[in-house]
């Protein structure tokens, strides 16, 4: 029986890293399911896939760099351009299927420049796509410094048709579990990206240039194969599959900034080791690119479920795999190296430690998130019943900037709103020139007296700060697990301005975070809840 | 007369901090040209402000990087987790000071007791040591992944890359956290005629010098830098000269983290050092060391992180936006590259060898 599996293992070995990393997503998966029954809702499933088509599209684009034995860290600033690039566009009225075929050729421009750049003029991978991918994120800010909207209704009708899961919903009412149209375009990536990798001319010479850890271009050259080609065309590539998560990315947020993405590239490469490929190049498979992404969204759809656990665990987890896979694959370059020269006894045990520490790790990890779960019964209770997993996590609610309106309209002089946080909370305050300050919290209102006197220095004092000059912008940045979000709105000598920011980042302006503290000193606190 | 002349040109073009030297030269030339006022330097309070000034204070975290860098480099390795490690730096020397703030619910009186500028709960040189001791361990584990375990050096440290600012913000529990303690602030944020934190930079450059060029460790890191095996054929022990380059990268990790966080007063995990491993590793490589390793020069790789950083303070002083300033630098990076690329490089050679060739 050892025998046969072993043989079995054996035979289909180069399958291996791949298929560890599905038995894990799954395996994660179902125990999460077991813990939390709001994980067992299909529509959780699905979402694992709704909301990383952008992710799926990049790594399957760097899996093909890799193989080459490259690397491009330049597909977060090309994602973060196209986006803006296409939101500016869009403003302007151009035709959205136009704007799309644009940006897919800048990004494959990109791409070919940057490809050319290290294939012949030898510069590293690292350093041009490092190059390139400054040069695309501060392209973003000659275009726009805010995030521009986008209402156009191609991207609206992309971004927001629900393609219902047969099986998982009922057609009559439009209920169930769905997916968007985003998710077959990854899809199709994905299918097409398998095909040209193991069945055409162009990705066997991948697969040659990549080989022997990345030392084989040289032998690929003398077998007469296009080797500079190739290369070029794989970054073309690459900038094309950046360019496409980048217009993926803006019908998926409906906008354009120069700040998306940030770090993009990492996860990106992540995702790469997970699904198997050897970050040396020539071995791995493109189809591993979706266990890559399934594992990072199973890693943080348990972390929201978990709900005790902060968003930036997911970062420490997905380090801590990568570890373990990278354990596993050098366990299978030795074991490959095995069978045609012994290595040494010192050296097998010197891997077999690292595999079992590997292991180790893994178990740990697992072992620490349940162990998470366990030690919060009545937090997961609460959190498991919730049907989706967006509402496991603090969600920024939408803006109460109408509200703000309606009290500035009876008189306020100043609102100020802050949501989000570690307790998620959602205020508002209204300051009245008669030193009434009120505040309500959707459930609860509190109240304070302050004199007209204290109104006037704090008025004064923010407007002093410069709120009424250019010194104040409107910012915004995906918050953080534990950041607020920011909306205030000043009226003072006959002049009214709102500017919204949210903490956690160096985006916004730092007088901000003065004016943030003066009206917190002045305030009255709601009640702290048992 | 002439010969000699031709060949003093072609022993500078060959120097090492030749090239380094035309790049920040350059530079300096465009702002000469184009933005008046930018070397006028003036004296406050005893203290000497201008924009040359701003240059090196604002470069010091990134010459700090380098110089740990430089030495990896030359190994034939690169360390991409140092701007990890300045968050986790950051975050523990925050913690010390005042570790009140982690996941307690604090009472209104002592928010007083925490801005006060002479409050810390650590001694400053306890919060130093344990700060810089636990940057180094991880240099060492680096170290250890790619010396010992074997792995690839960009995938060693990318785990640390990846899961170290996580591990930044489980130390503070995700608060960013206030520093207010003076004496700690001044350490980034001081002046002694100079800012303080160049003193800094020299003191760990001179420590570098010494332990790389009045030892023999300088030349076991280049030999290891071209040809691993055949070093440890030689007698060299590759794998304790990997793990030290890599220990001594995440030592000065630490202390850029030091110096950031005091100068920005915060222990901010999501964005203390953000993208310096890639300023750092440019530095490096404008200084003239190869990525593949060998010969290496610790003061080339400080003109190199002058010249990233003299580029971006000369594009605020022109007038750019500051996220802007990330095309230009990589425009710049680009020429740089270009100007080493072994095209130009025979190209000035062709243009300056001749005479010689003739005589």
């Amino acid at each position: 029986m050892m025998q046969k599996m072993s043989a079995f293992i054996a035979k289909n070995q180069r399958f291996l890293p791949m298929s560890v990393t599905a038995i894990l997503s799954i395996a994660a998966y179902l125990v999460g399911a077991l813990l939390y029954p709001g994980m067992r809702d299909a529509q959780v499933f699905f979402n694992l896939f709704r909301t990383s088509p952008f992710l799926l599209i990049s790594v399957i684009g760097m899996t093909f760099v890799i193989l080459t034995g490259g690397i491009d860290l330049s597909v977060s600033g090309v994602v973060a351009l196209t986006t803006v690039a296409a939101a500016a566009l869009l403003r302007e009225g151009w035709n959205a299927w136009l704007v799309m075929l644009l940006m897919l050729l800048m990004g494959m421009a990109f791409g070919a420049t940057m490809g050319a750049f290290i294939t012949y003029l030898k510069v590293q991978p690292f350093i041009a796509t490092l190059a390139g991918m400054w040069v695309a994120r501060g392209l973003c800010f000659f275009i726009s410094d805010d995030a521009i909207a986008i209402n156009n209704p191609v991207y609206c009708l992309l971004g927001q048709t629900m393609l219902l899961i047969p099986g998982f919903s009922d057609p009559k009412t439009q209920q169930g579990a769905f997916i968007s149209p985003l998710v077959i375009i990854a899809f199709v990536v994905l299918a097409v990206a398998t095909y040209v990798a193991h069945y055409t001319r162009f990705g066997r010479t991948i697969y040659a240039i990549g080989g022997n850890e990345g030392r084989n271009e040289q032998s690929a050259r003398l077998m007469g194969l296009p080797v500079d080609r190739t290369k070029v065309l794989v970054y073309t590539l690459n900038g094309f599959c950046s360019a496409l998560a980048g217009i993926i990315l803006s019908i998926y947020v409906s906008s354009g900034h120069g700040l998306y993405a940030r770090g993009f590239e990492m996860t990106v490469i992540a995702a790469v080791v997970m699904g198997g490929t050897m970050l040396t190049g020539g071995q791995g498979y493109v189809f591993g690119a979706l266990f890559g992404v399934l594992i990072t969204g199973v890693t943080q759809t348990l972390i929201q479920f978990n709900g005790q656990l902060s968003s930036w665990w997911t970062n420490i987890v997905v380090g801590l795999l990568t570890l373990f896979f990278i354990g596993a694959q050098s366990f299978l370059a030795t074991r490959k190296g095995r069978q045609v020269e012994a290595g040494s006894p010192e050296v097998q045990r010197r891997r077999r430690m690292l595999v079992w520490g590997g292991s180790a790790v893994g178990v740990i990890v697992v072992g620490a998130l349940i162990l998470g779960a366990l030690l919060n019964p009545k937090e997961n209770g609460a959190v498991g019943t919730t049907p989706t997993a967006e509402s496991a996590v603090c969600q920024f609610q939408p803006t109460s900037d109408e509200d703000a309106d309606a009290l500035i309209a009876e008189g306020a002089v100043l609102t100020y709103e802050r949501n989000g946080g570690p307790d998620c909370i959602d205020e508002l305050f209204a300051i009245y020139p008669d030193g009434r300050i009120i505040g309500v919290d959707g459930a609860r209102n509190v109240e304070k007296q302050a004199t007209v006197a204290d109104v006037e220095t704090l008025l004064a004092g923010i407007r002093d700060q410069g709120w009424f000059t250019d010194e104040f912008y409107n910012t915004w940045h995906t918050p953080c697990g534990q950041c607020f979000e920011y909306h205030i709105t000043v009226i003072y000598e006959g002049e009214e301005k709102r500017v919204t920011a949210v903490d956690g980042g160096t985006d916004a302006p730092a007088a901000y975070w003065q004016v943030v503290s003066r009206i917190n000193g002045v305030i009255p606190k709601f009640p702290e809840t048992p | 007369m002439k010969p000699k002349i031709a060949f003093n040109w072609k022993k500078m073009i060959e120097h090492k901090l030749f090239f380094p030297f035309v790049a920040l030269a350059i530079i300096l030339l465009f702002d000469l040209i184009f933005i008046p006022g930018f070397f006028r330097l003036q004296t406050k309070e005893g203290h000497l402000y201008g924009n040359l000034v701003d240059i090196l204070r604002n470069g010091s975290t990134v010459m700090l990087l380098a110089l740990g860098m430089t030495l990896v480099i030359a190994t034939g390795g690169v360390d991409l987790s140092v701007g990890a490690v300045m968050a986790i730096a950051a975050s523990v020397a925050a913690i010390l000071m005042n570790p009140v703030i982690i996941g307690m619910k604090l009472p209104p009186d002592l928010m007083k007791f925490i801005n006060d500028p002479n409050f810390t709960y650590a001694p400053l040189w306890q919060v130093i040591t344990v700060t810089l001791i636990v940057a180094t361990f991880c240099g060492m584990w680096n170290g250890l992944l790619v010396a010992y375990v074997k792995i690839q050096p960009m995938v060693a440290t990318l785990i640390l890359m990846i899961a170290g600012r996580g591990i930044a913000q489980l130390i503070t529990n995700g608060v960013r956290i206030q520093i207010f303690y003076e004496p700690y602030a001044f350490l980034g944020s001081g002046w002694l005629i100079l800012p303080f934190s160049l003193y800094i930079v020299a003191l760990v450059f001179l420590l570098a010098s010494l332990l790389t060029r009045k030892t023999a460790i300088g030349l076991f890191i280049e030999s290891v830098g071209v040809n691993a095996r055949s070093s440890f054929f030689s007698g060299i022990d590759e794998k304790k000269i990997k793990l030290l380059a890599y220990t001594f990268c995440g030592f000065c990790a630490g202390v850029a983290g030091l110096v950031a966080s005091s100068n920005i007063r915060t222990s901010d995990a999501n964005n203390i050092g953000l993208n310096y491993e890639l300023d750092a590793i440019l530095a490096v490589v404008i200084g003239g060391t190869l990525m593949a390793g060998g010969r290496f020069s610790l003061l080339a790789s400080l003109i190199g992180a002058l010249v990233m950083q003299a580029t971006t303070t000369s594009m605020y002083a022109f007038g750019v936006p500051a996220n802007a300033v990330l095309a230009i630098k990589g425009v710049v990076v680009i020429l740089v590259i270009l100007l080493y690329s072994e095209q130009v490089r025979s190209f000035i050679r062709r243009f300056t060898a001749p005479k010689e060739a003739r005589s």
